[in-house]
């Protein structure tokens, strides 16, 4: 055999035995690169100079060039799988065929056998190792059985017609399918997984749309599932900046967050408001004639829940509440709407993050439990899907793919009408804050594939009318997906070979006719603007039954969007990144004030510990004698950590301990309990017990402080302190460089020194206050100003300083005499610095940079921080001590009190940067 | 990866006598040749593309010593060789081009037997063969149209203008006048007007 890097002309070239391919190619390019000439003669006539011999000659020659540019563009070394577009692009394409498209296939394979390009087609490669061999040998085994089975199948149907009469005779009762079961105030069990997957679901559940990620997505590893559930983590493809984009300019980004665990609660209209109110949702708008909407059923609400705990109360996670409407009311009720409106009975959804839905679960039982009469909950985890969409072009996507299913006058449901007007609208924030709309759709793939929607003429005056009237309010009905018997229909829907077979039936390109056979689907829509106010993009939310989901999904993802191209999926990590460029925080990451977030910092501890561990010694940050100048050694705390037990001063065990625990029973305990039907015992009851502490009640003390909490808390000029152990939200953006990282430690300003004690240094050379005093291993006197000095937008003050700064020798003036010049020459040569007293430590060490405070300036962390595509500069969201937070504002005010200094974990010099509330 | 960097230099032989075949004769009463004719001669047969780079390579060599002609010795290479149109192209490593530019501005005759009195005019250094192939192809286009011109009688007896026709400024009266040429000059044109 060949080898496929034969030299081209090599030794069995030459005996020519075998024409070589390349050697063929090489000629062929040789042959295209040569430009066609003519000799002299061909411009002259006899000898002469002639006009039209020198016409010829010059259109030779344009011709020959021409020829030649277009030969050499032809053979130039380009190979099929190179022409595909980007996103068509697959990693084996240059060596199967089957990984281009169809129609550059014929191609593809006569380059490779031009190329001598080793193929290799997995079916008929020999297994290798021995699991694969006996895999295969399992294989041929079944294959045998089937084709058995199969032959004796054949022959039963040919003679066992009368046997079929005989069990037809007897009558055979044919029963309804079982409906799922859903049980009252307990957990579900996830849907029973098709047989073929059961046993990759044992440990964690599957998305509806889990077989479509897998292949395009990068999935939690097998053994570690988060929250239970496989989840796609990002896309294959680099998606970085296209999600950008998508988010904010063009297009769309999708997520299928089926994931997100949703709570039924079915009760009288007093008893879920006393519950809701105990789940902490107890502002007055909320009850009264302001948020009368919200609790007809037409707006949601999204906030922070809460629970008590002994004294105070601990946020549990953000939620969203949306209400079931009440029933029309019919004429003879209508004396006793008033006894209704308090008697009626009434359903919520609650719409939360799987990581607190255990928590948050187990409290409004135990809440349910206390009223009376009870109201009972149920867990919609695996009855209700969602899909999330975000971009420009989402409402576009949405209207592409859902059509209301009644359609007639008399049916129409008015929500239907209302989303239907939609078309156009590029910006979901822009419809009424906490918008809702429910109403049944049709089965998508009756429609499929989806096509681009029209606008209608017009529709500029009507969308602004939809907008502004929003009439979503008349002959308001009970939302269907409320209801459990038309979500069980819904998810009954015809397979997807029927609906080929129907689709083959019909005319091409036509759309399906709905039957009986067509469940409608219930979904809800629920438009939400982002938690920054500004033109930021909003997001859709769409829920629909479990099972609905991946049909949806199938025709989303390929509804052609007018600007051009599809909609991107997006995974966990686009998700924290369109948060991150809000500049909202997101959940859990960076609300470590929730034990859902410190599961999530302990798991993120221990994975970083482990990568840590991973590298070799030589190799790896050593805390240790991490140097932060002036004499100080040693990264504060734990540097793989947002290290906050540290910073509140909670007790701390031992650095190994924590490692195991919270590799080994912090990480599943939250996601075990989940689907355990009856969890044990919460870890309230083990905090109090002391010195047996988990690491999960260690930190479960700290709590948040809100905006307006704090707010208050600054600007009251009594002496009123935060609660102990609390901390405070905020989003930091850089002053001029630099780029924080998770785990980062934020700094205040180093607090002015006192004038009244004078150190013995200083009194010894009066005459330079402003010089910086430092004998090793103390800080600088000015060193708050050395890093006021920093702020670009100075004040006198801060330039003066700068200016006075340790500056270079002096400028020889220009055009002096030399008798000036030698004076000035002297005097730089005889003032040269003094070796005492030294300079200043940051001098040697931090060519001049500020150094960073020390530890009792440390307010907190970032937890999440990168370079922000939509600010243009680094930005980060972390968690600061409300205490010090307070305590510097009331000192130094809000101007200089927002200033901090970040410094990344194992580097020692910060960063200026502002803090902000968020 | 290595990536080898070339300059490609597109070379024009200018003359400014007649032809042998032609000066025998030139006493008789035929019409003065004109201009375009006489500065864009054919080259004569015996110029070989070898002959060519030797004849540069030793002006070089007495240009620029071993070091020099060591320097492009390598890289020196004639891509396209037209005897009709006087045109050639050469190939020289991006680093040296000036040698070889420098080498050819001071070569006076043909190099060949007897040769002729002429002109090494480079009018094109370009880092790929396809932007110098396209510049050949302007030329050779505005000369046609100079030609195409003079059959109509239109002769331009500037002496000057028919040497530098195909330059700039020239070529922005032709591309207003006769609509061709490229965008970007007949934008300059526009510009200009």
């Amino acid at each position: 055999m060949m080898k496929r890097k034969d030299p081209p002309g090599g030794a069995k070239e030459s005996q020519g035995r075998q024409p070589n391919p390349r050697n063929n190619k090489r000629v062929k390019v040789q042959d295209a690169r040569n430009i066609r000439t003519q000799p002299s003669d061909a411009a002259l006539e006899d000898g002469k100079l002639d006009l039209n011999k020198f016409l010829n000659a010059r259109e030779f020659e344009i011709k020959a060039l021409e020829k030649s540019m277009t030969k050499c563009k032809a053979i130039n070394a380009t190979r099929v799988f190179q022409m595909v577009p980007r996103a068509m692009r697959r990693r084996t394409a240059s060596h199967n065929v089957k990984r281009v498209p169809k129609r550059l296939r014929a191609q593809a394979r006569k380059e490779m056998l031009d190329d001598n390009t080793p193929t290799v087609e997995s079916r008929k490669r020999k297994p290798r190792t021995t699991r694969a061999r006996i895999r295969a040998e399992t294989m041929k085994k079944l294959r045998y059985l089937a084709d058995k089975k199969k032959k004796k199948k054949a022959e039963k149907s040919g003679d066992g017609t009368a046997e079929d009469a005989q069990t037809k005779a007897k009558g055979v009762v044919t029963t309804r399918a079982p409906r799922p079961k859903i049980r009252r105030n307990m957990l579900n069990e996830p849907p029973k997984a098709d047989s073929k997957f059961r046993k990759r679901q044992i440990n964690k559940t599957w998305l509806p749309t889990h077989l479509w990620h897998a292949k395009r997505a990068t999935m939690t590893k097998p053994n570690s599932p988060l929250w239970r559930f496989a989840i796609p983590l990002t896309s294959t493809a680099k998606c970085y900046r296209p999600t950008h984009r998508a988010s904010g300019q063009k297009g769309v980004v999708a997520w299928d967050v089926s994931y997100m665990s949703t709570i039924g609660v079915y009760g009288t209209d007093d008893c879920i408001e006393r519950v809701l109110r105990s789940l902490g949702l107890v502002q007055e708008g909320l009850w009264n004639a302001r948020g009368k909407k919200w609790r007809t059923g037409v707006r949601k609400w999204t906030g922070t829940v809460s629970r008590q705990q002994k004294s105070s109360r601990r946020d549990m996670g953000p939620t969203t509440i949306v209400w079931n409407p009440e029933p029309p009311a019919t004429n003879s009720d209508e004396m006793e709407t008033s006894n209704r409106s308090k008697k009626s009975q009434r359903q919520i959804l609650i719409r939360t993050h799987p990581s607190c839905f255990l928590e948050l679960f187990d409290e409004v039982v135990k809440l349910a439990k206390r009223q009376k009469p009870q109201p009972h909950v149920e867990d919609l985890r695996f009855e209700i899907g969602s899909i999330e969409l975000l971009g420009p072009g989402s409402t576009e996507t949405l209207l592409g793919i859902l059509e209301p299913y009644h359609e007639t006058p008399e049916t129409a449901e008015c929500h239907a009408s209302v989303f239907r007007s939609l078309a156009g609208v590029t910006n979901p924030a822009s419809l009424p804050k906490d918008a809702v709309l429910a109403f049944s759709a049709k089965d998508p793939r009756l429609a499929y594939p989806p096509k681009r929607i029209q606008i209608p003429n017009g529709g500029e005056q009507t969308l602004l009318k939809t907008l502004t009237e929003w009439q979503v309010e008349e002959n308001l009905k009970p939302y269907n997906i409320f209801d459990r018997e038309s979500r069980y229909q819904a998810s009954r829907m015809p397979s997807q070979k029927s609906v080929n077979r129907r689709k083959g039936a019909n005319a091409p390109g036509e759309p399906i006719k709905v039957t009986a056979a067509d469940p409608p689907i219930p979904v809800l829509l629920l438009a939400s603007r982002p938690a920054t106010d500004g033109q930021a993009q909003g997001t859709w939310t769409l829920l629909a039954p479990w099972k609905c989901i991946q049909a949806l999904w199938y025709c989303l993802m390929h509804y052609p969007l007018t600007t051009g191209g599809n909609p991107r999926l997006g995974g966990l990590e686009e998700q924290r990144q369109i948060a991150f460029e809000h500049g909202t925080p997101w959940f859990p990451g960076d609300f470590p004030a929730t034990n859902a977030g410190v599961n999530w910092e302990l798991e993120q501890r221990a994975k970083r510990r482990r990568d840590w561990d991973r590298r070799p010694k030589s190799k790896r940050l050593e805390w240790k004698s991490l140097d932060l100048g002036a004499g100080r050694k040693g990264e504060i705390g734990d540097g793989l950590a947002c290290d906050f037990e540290h910073l509140l001063g909670l007790p701390k065990s031992d650095v190994p301990r924590t490692q195991e625990k919270s590799g080994a029973v912090s990480i599943p305990d939250p996601a075990a309990e989940a689907m355990v039907l009856d969890p044990p015992e919460p870890a309230e009851s083990g905090g109090t017990q002391g010195p047996s502490q988990s690491p999960l009640s260690r930190v479960e003390t700290i709590s948040l402080v809100t905006k307006t909490a704090f707010n208050a808390l600054a600007k009251s000029a009594s002496a009123e302190q935060p609660p102990a152990g609390s901390i405070v939200t905020v989003s930091l953006a850089f002053v001029t460089r630099g780029v924080a990282k998770p785990c980062a430690r934020i700094y205040r300003l180093p607090s002015k020194p006192k004038t009244t004690v004078v150190p013995s240094t200083q009194t010894e050379v009066p005459a330079t206050p402003e010089a910086p005093s430092s004998a090793l291993g103390s800080l600088p006197a000015d060193l708050r100003e050395q890093w006021l000095a920093k702020v670009p937008l100075a004040s006198s003050n801060a330039n003066k300083i700068n200016k006075r700064g340790p500056a270079a020798a002096p400028r020889m003036p220009a055009g002096v005499d030399m008798e000036t010049r030698k004076k000035i020459l002297t005097q730089s040569l005889l003032t040269t610095e003094l070796a005492y007293p030294k300079s200043a430590a940051n001098q040697a060490d931090f060519g001049g940079h500020p150094l960073c405070p020390n530890e009792e300036d440390l307010i907190g962390f970032v937890t999440t921080g990168a370079f922000s595509l939509s600010e243009g500069k680094a930005t980060a969201i972390g968690s600061i001590s409300a205490e010090r937070a307070v305590e510097t504002l009331r000192e130094t005010g809000v101007r200089e009190g927002k200033f901090c200094i970040v410094r990344n974990a194992g580097e020692s010099v910060g960063w200026l940067a502002r803090w902000e509330l968020v | 990866m290595v990536r080898l960097k070339d300059r490609y230099l597109l070379v024009n032989i200018i003359y400014t006598d007649l032809p042998p075949a032609q000066s025998k004769t030139a006493g008789s009463n035929k019409p003065p040749v004109s201009d375009l004719l006489l500065y864009n001669q054919p080259t004569a047969n015996e110029l070989r593309p070898q002959t060519l780079l030797k004849d540069i390579r030793s002006e070089i060599a007495s240009l620029f010593g071993d070091c020099g002609s060591g320097a492009i010795d390598r890289s020196l290479q004639v891509k396209y060789f037209s005897p009709a149109t006087s045109t050639f192209i050469l190939r020289v490593s991006r680093s040296h081009y000036r040698l070889v530019w420098a080498a050819l501005s001071f070569m006076q005759t043909l190099p060949a037997k007897n040769g002729r009195p002429c002109i090494f005019r480079v009018v094109r250094v370009s880092g790929t063969m396809r932007k110098v192939e396209q510049e050949a192809i302007r030329r050779a286009r505005l000369l046609v149209l100079a030609a195409k011109d003079e059959l109509k009688g239109m002769s331009s007896s500037d002496a000057l203008g028919a040497l530098l026709r195909s330059d700039s400024q020239q070529q922005r009266t032709l591309a207003i006048v006769g609509g061709q040429g490229d965008d970007s000059a007949s934008e300059d044109g526009l510009v200009e007007d």
